[in-house]
Formats: structure tokens, sequence, C-alpha cells
């Protein structure tokens, strides 16, 4: 991540989240947090409890950060490794687990427009065995046909959507319910997980089986000491292949036909 | 076979249950951030290390990189790091954990290492790589810290011991683990009954030579990977020290050990310039030095003490005074003291000493910060008082000193004394390459002292070429061990670790002791002198015969 996308995410994070922006130039960022948000990343539950209890008017904290290293400003500087940041990466997650959104689509009549509903799950995949590498995948899954398609989230951010539902526009009542649409998603992985070559899964096995084998050969007597079985679960712990299926963040959408016109 | 797929499930009930109650749902901003972030946080492929990117403060040497990435990708999480002194296996080992926490392969983590260098880890995986490791000072640290570094002894008692067991650890990293070479201790039974997933043994004491270490250590990383102990005796034990199938063995071990060497890695290490400074002594420190040589006929002590004193007096009169004050109370008896007590009346004799002043000249020549090593306490607690006689800033260094005194002494040299004073290496770890000279002002006996006096500023980091001062009183043992044995062997332009190899190679690793017994048992100077010189002949000839393996190694590489 480059340190101009860094700035620019820690910009929109606070904005979006309400804080006052109290300088931005290139490198520095300085804003007044929330009462949300300092409490969710000062870590000064004794100041809130304190605070809350006397009844007294809080003081919220003010950050700077710098994402030019050769700043000679104040600041905390920020780059890809640093705590505070995927703490804040952390944070918005937890900010925003779940959405429902509409789309607002430009009306020249006064006739009124049907929006479909969508249920999109954004979704980590990560192959793991002694290594490990993710993937991450959109769905979105129409809730009246079942259709199902891939990079929803990128069709959605070129939509113009909002929160509360258009004038002039009603919602179908979706067929599938979103609980079964979750099933359908699911079932949906399985099935393309199966059908991937999983040369890495054999490779962790075979050479789990080798190590298996010396330990084995290490400990050849009749009664194995509980060091054999520890070791043992070691190596299961090391080398099993095993695929988790994580959601970063999921919602419905109503979104209009013309959506998918282009 | 398929592998398992694992779905988290924990979220539904409450998507559910806000679609239901409608909401509150998030701010579509933040919903896009929130993805943004997972998808700067995905690693995108089984090889590579994504650790680099996350740490642009730190610039890590290739040699560093290439280890962490052999050690995940080839070793797959299991290894030995046993680069030379100086190559920097911690910043390998933090690369590595930071690697795999990234990677989200490791949580749980435990770092043991010597209680002296706990304070030290923590602070570098804490500000270099931004590892919330915690030195373990309560017991419930354990349980509820992520990262915990302590001490073997402290961890193998309990209650700790059954804590830590309870614990499910994805990665044990173990400094100094040569110390775990006798599998009949307490240390290597408790670090075997941890459960390794990942494991890193650290050590810059190279083992492929000592064949049953090298069995236990690598069967503590995977056990069974050189058979078990029967087999293994069978395969590569000749006799009762030699090993057969050695290339096959070595093959083995190079799988599951990384060996960084100076010299592979292409940075150019300063140079040391070595300079011998002989002292003759005054009338009165020489009748001194020459009354204690009479001793051996007059009194029936035990070479050791004799020659004890011999040593301390080129040192110091103060060093010599605290011996000899100890036997005098020890032994307490008219015949002895009339022998010992004249003695006494030399040491007051003595009216400036040669060496401190010698010293003194060289530190205003030098005119910049310097390190002296003395074996004596009694000698540094003097320079001490005699550098600040003549308005020379020192600060005292010794091994006992708790970790936090031994950082303040280290800071304090750094930024406002001139001369740091030193009984001992200072142990492992210590890292002073902001300084480039180094009196010895007396030698210690054991060789790989010297080399860890040298190492404490030739390494990483030095920019300068690397001083070398070597005090020997003329006419003295400590000139028959500078002459006849250290410069021969060249032990002070050694390669750091080479010694060590070949002391080793030639089951030597005592070899102080054979020296005393040389000078103890020796009639006369020359024979003093045949028998120093058959055991510098004895090492140079190791020396060659290991340089010419090396280079058949090389070549035979390429």
């Amino acid at each position: 991540m480059k340190q101009a996308a860094i700035h620019d995410y820690l910009y929109h994070y606070f904005k979006s989240n309400n804080c006052d922006i109290l300088e931005n130039h290139h490198s520095q960022l300085k804003v007044k947090l929330t009462v949300d948000l300092d409490k969710l990343l000062m870590n000064r539950p004794f100041y809130w409890h304190y605070i809350e209890k006397i009844n007294q008017k809080p003081e919220t904290a003010i950050l700077t950060f710098k994402t030019d290293p050769n700043d000679e400003g104040e600041g905390e500087f920020i780059h890809f490794g640093s705590p505070r940041l995927h703490q804040i990466f952390q944070s918005a997650q937890q900010l925003a687990p779940f959405i429902r959104l509409f789309h607002s689509v430009p009306t020249l009549e006064k006739k009124s427009i049907a929006l479909k509903p969508w249920l999109g799950l954004n979704i980590k995949i990560s192959y793991q065995c002694d290594v490990k590498k993710d993937r991450i995948l959109s769905l979105g899954l129409q809730l009246i046909n079942g259709a199902l398609i891939d990079q929803f989230q990128s069709l959605l951010e070129n939509l113009p959507l909002t929160p509360k539902i258009p004038d002039y526009c009603y919602t179908l009542q979706p067929l599938i319910r979103p609980l079964s649409g979750v099933r359908r998603i699911e079932s949906y992985l399985v099935k393309m997980l199966n059908s991937e070559t999983h040369d890495w899964a054999n490779d962790a096995i075979r050479r789990w089986k080798h190590d298996l084998n010396l330990l084995d050969q290490f400990y050849d007597e009749e009664e194995k000491p509980e060091t054999y079985h520890s070791e043992k679960e070691a190596l299961k712990a090391q080398y099993e292949p095993k695929i988790h299926v994580q959601l970063i963040n999921g919602g419905l959408f109503y979104l209009h036909d013309s959506a998918f016109s282009k | 076979m398929d592998p398992e797929i694992i779905f988290d499930h924990s979220w539904q009930d409450e998507f559910i249950s806000r679609i239901d109650s409608d909401g509150p749902w998030a701010n579509w901003e933040v919903y896009k951030l929130a993805f943004h972030a997972e998808e700067e946080k995905r690693i995108p492929t089984f090889e590579g290390l994504m650790a680099p990117e996350h740490l642009p403060h730190v610039s890590f040497l290739p040699h560093q990189i290439e280890t962490a990435q052999t050690v995940i990708e080839k070793m797959h999480g299991k290894a030995i790091l046993a680069d030379e002194v100086g190559l920097g296996k911690t910043i390998e080992a933090g690369l590595i954990i930071k690697e795999y926490m990234i990677r989200g392969l490791a949580k749980k983590i435990l770092i043991l290492v010597p209680a002296s260098l706990v304070l030290q880890w923590a602070t570098e995986l804490n500000s270099k790589f931004y590892i919330p490791a915690v030195p373990q000072r309560k017991s419930y640290v354990w349980e509820q810290c992520d990262v915990v570094i302590s001490s073997i002894d402290t961890a193998k008692r309990e209650p700790h011991r059954s804590l830590i067991l309870k614990q499910d650890y994805d990665f044990i990293i173990i400094d100094e683990a040569h110390k775990l070479k006798n599998s009949k201790t307490k240390n290597y039974e408790f670090v075997q009954s941890l459960k390794k997933k990942f494991c890193l043994l650290l050590t810059a004491t190279p083992i492929q030579n000592r064949l049953s270490e090298i069995f236990y250590l690598v069967s503590l990383l995977k056990p069974g990977y050189l058979g078990n102990a029967e087999t293994f005796t069978k395969n590569y034990r000749s006799g009762k020290t030699k090993v057969k199938n050695e290339e096959k063995l070595k093959a083995l071990v190079n799988q599951v050990m990384v060996r960084n060497r100076r010299e592979d890695t292409g940075l150019n290490w300063p140079k040391r310039v070595i300079e011998s400074i002989e002292i003759p002594l005054s009338d009165q420190e020489r009748d001194l030095y020459d009354s204690l040589i009479t001793l051996r006929n007059k009194l029936n002590i035990k070479g050791f003490s004799l020659i004890t004193l011999q040593r301390e007096a080129c040192s110091s009169r103060e060093a010599v005074y605290v011996t000899l004050n100890h036997m005098r109370k020890k032994f307490d008896n008219p015949a002895f003291n009339e022998i010992i007590d004249p003695l006494f009346d030399k040491i007051n004799a003595i009216e400036g000493q040669s060496k401190a002043n010698k010293a003194l000249d060289l530190i205003k020549k030098i005119n910049d910060k310097v390190i002296i090593f003395t074996e004596y306490r009694a000698t540094q607690l003097y320079l001490q008082w005699f550098l600040q006689q003549h308005g020379v800033s020192s600060v005292p260094f010794r091994g006992g000193f708790k970790r936090s005194k031994k950082d303040w002494m280290r800071t304090l040299f750094q930024n406002n004394a001139q001369v740091l004073i030193a009984t001992e290496a200072g142990g492992e770890g210590l890292n002073l390459q902001f300084c480039n000279h180094i009196i010895n002002y007396d030698l210690p006996w054991n060789p790989m002292r010297i080399e860890q006096r040298i190492g404490r500023i030739h390494r990483l980091g030095q920019k300068n070429d690397v001083h070398i001062y070597n005090f020997a009183t003329k006419g003295t043992i400590e000139d028959h061990i500078l002459k006849l044995l250290y410069n021969k062997i060249h032990l002070f332009e050694n390669v750091i670790g080479e010694l060590d190899d070949i002391l080793t190679r030639l089951n030597l690793r005592d070899l102080d002791k054979q020296v005393l017994t040389i000078f103890e048992e020796s009639e006369s100077a020359g024979e003093i002198q045949i028998k120093l010189d058959n055991i510098s002949s004895v090492i140079n000839s190791e020396k060659d015969l290991l340089k010419e393996e090396m280079q058949n190694e090389a070549s035979g590489d390429s």
C-alpha cells in the first residue's frame, strides 16, 4: 500500500466516521475523534468509565498522523506495517459488518420503479498448511431468481446507492430467504473449492507423512511416551491442509435491472 | 484427498437479527473501507515474504531475507539458525516470526532466551518488528499474552512449567540453543516436552563437529530426522569421536540448518588493525614480579595460585594485593606470613603503574571512545580511579550487572563517557559497535574470550576499522602467551567463529587449561616455548585444512 493511498484511506476513514478534520496537507492529517472512535481506538476504558460516572463532558483525543517519513513535523508516522493502521483496519470491519442499501435510480417520469433484492457477501478464503495464501471473493446472489455473480463489490461501488429507499421506488419481495441465500453461496463455494486442483495440499500431506514416518522410527518402542503424542499433534497443526472461509462483510442490496445493463 | 473446508458461521445469527430488526446498518463508506483493508492485507501467494513491506524502517541484508525465506519455504518453519556471530540471527528470527504472524500462521509464540537477554529481545521485537512481545514477570502472562519471552530456567520451573505446557503454542524460539546439547538435562527434557509446530533454534556455535550434540539438537527439532540414538551411532560414528559418512550427514544437516558465514555475505567488513604493545616494567614492578616467582621454591603453594599471582601482577598491583591478602587471611601462620609479608612491602613500593600510564597515553592519543577489557575486578576499580584522576570519564561494566544496569552503562558510555572498563565480554548480545577501539589490558587464557571481546565491536553496524591494542608486560608470562601463542595462531586476525570451529575439531575447547598445565609443569622457559609452539602448529595446520575443505566445498557447489 503506497503512502498516498494510506493517507487517503485515513482521511476517508475519519471523515466517514464523522470526525473533525483539523488539518489535511500532503503528509499531515490531524483529526479530532468522536466519542465512539475514541472508545474504539484509544484504549482508555478507565477514562470513559470515570467521565460517564461523574457526568462530565468528555474531551476526545486529537490524533496527528504523517505519511511522509521525511516530514519533520509532529505526528505519528504511519506506514503499511504500523500497528495503528492495522488497528484502524480492524475497527473498520467492526464498525461495518452488515449493510442495507438501495439503488438510487435516476427517474425522469414519476413512474414507480421496482428494485430487486440481492444478497452480497465479501468473503476471504484462506488456503492453509505450513504456508498460507488468501483469496477474496465478492459474491452477489439475486434473491428472486438465484442468479449468482462475482465481483459484486466493484459493481456496487460504481452505482449510486442510498440507505433510504428512494422516492418512486418499491422493493420486490425475495423468494429466497436471506439465510437460504447464505447456504446457497456456501454450497457454491464448496463446489468451486472441490473442483480446484490442490497441489499445495497434496504436497503438504506428503511432507506430513514423511515427518510422521521419521517420528515413528524415533520412538520405536511399543509404549509411546507423551512427547511422541505431542510431536504428532504438532505435525498435524503444522501440515494439515485446510481451507478457511470467513466473512469480511455483507448485506442486502436492492438494485434496479439497469445496474447490469452495461 | 480434498482439504477440509471450514466455514465460519459465527456471524450469521447477528446478520439475520439485523435484517429482522431493520438495522443497525453500516455506513457505506466505512463498509467499503473495511473491504479494501482486507484486500490490502490479502496474502497473494504461498511463497515470498510480506514482512519487509510491513517494516520499511528496517533495512534487511540480503542474507537475512534469504534465510527467512529458506526457513519458511524449504524448511517448513523448523530450523537451526547457526550464523556466525554478528550476522544478525535475532533479526532473522524476528523476520520469520513477523512473517508467520502476518500470515496468521502463528499467534501464540514462546521465546526462550538467556535471562540476561530477555529485555533486549523484548525491545528489539517491539521497536523493530512491532511484535508485542512481553517479558515474562508474572505467572498470568503465559495465559494472557500471545508472545512471551522468558528464560528457560524460569520456564522449566513450576508453576510456570505446567502453565506453559497447557498453552497451545504455534511457534517456539530458543536462543543460545547449543546449551541444549545434553539430552539428560532438565532444560533439554523441558524443551523436548513442548509442542513444536514451528520452531527455531538459534546458536552461534557451529555444531557439525560434535556428533552427539548435532544429533540431540536436530532431534529436538525433528525427532527421527537423523534416526534414533542407536541408528545414528551405527550410521555416523566410528570409534569414540570420529565421524563416518560425513558427507551424507552434512547434507542432511544442511536441510535443517542455515549457517551464513561472514565471507559469504558479500558485505564489506571493517578491517581489524592489531597492535601489540610491549610495556617494560618499572624496577619496583619487576621486583614484585620476580619475587612472586621465587615463591615457588619457598612455599608449597599449588601451581595455580602461583600462576594466578603472576598473571595478576601483570595486570595491576591491586589485583595481586587482593589475592595475597586473601591467602594471608586463609593460611595465617608465622612461617607463611614471614614469606608473604615482604611482598606487601614490595606492592607498596610501587609508584605509578607502567600499564596504566601507557593506557592513559593511548586513550588521550585515540581521543575517541575506548573499551578496556581486564580480567580482574581490582584492576577495573583501580583504572576507574586512575582515569578519573587524569580527567578521563569512564564507566564500569561487569557480566554480573543486572540487565537494566548493563543497558544504563551502555547508554552512559555511548553518550557521556569516553571509556568503558569491562571485566567480562559482557555476556552474549552486547552491542557496542559505536566504538571501534579495544584495549586488551591483560589477556585471558581462553582465546574464545578474546573473540567474544572483539565481537562486541566487530559486528554488523560497525562502520570503521576496528583497532585492537594488546598490552603485554615485557618479560612476563603474559608476554609469552601473546608472542608464543596468540600471535602465532593469528588469534586477533581470525574471523569470528573460525577459531571455535578449529578448537572443536581438535577437541581443544579447554585450551586455557592446557596452557595452564604447560606453565605449571614446565621446568624451563625453553620447555614452555616448545610446548606452546606445538599447540600453535597443531592449530595452524588444522586451520589450513579447514580452509582447504571450505574451498573444496565452495568449488563443488558451483
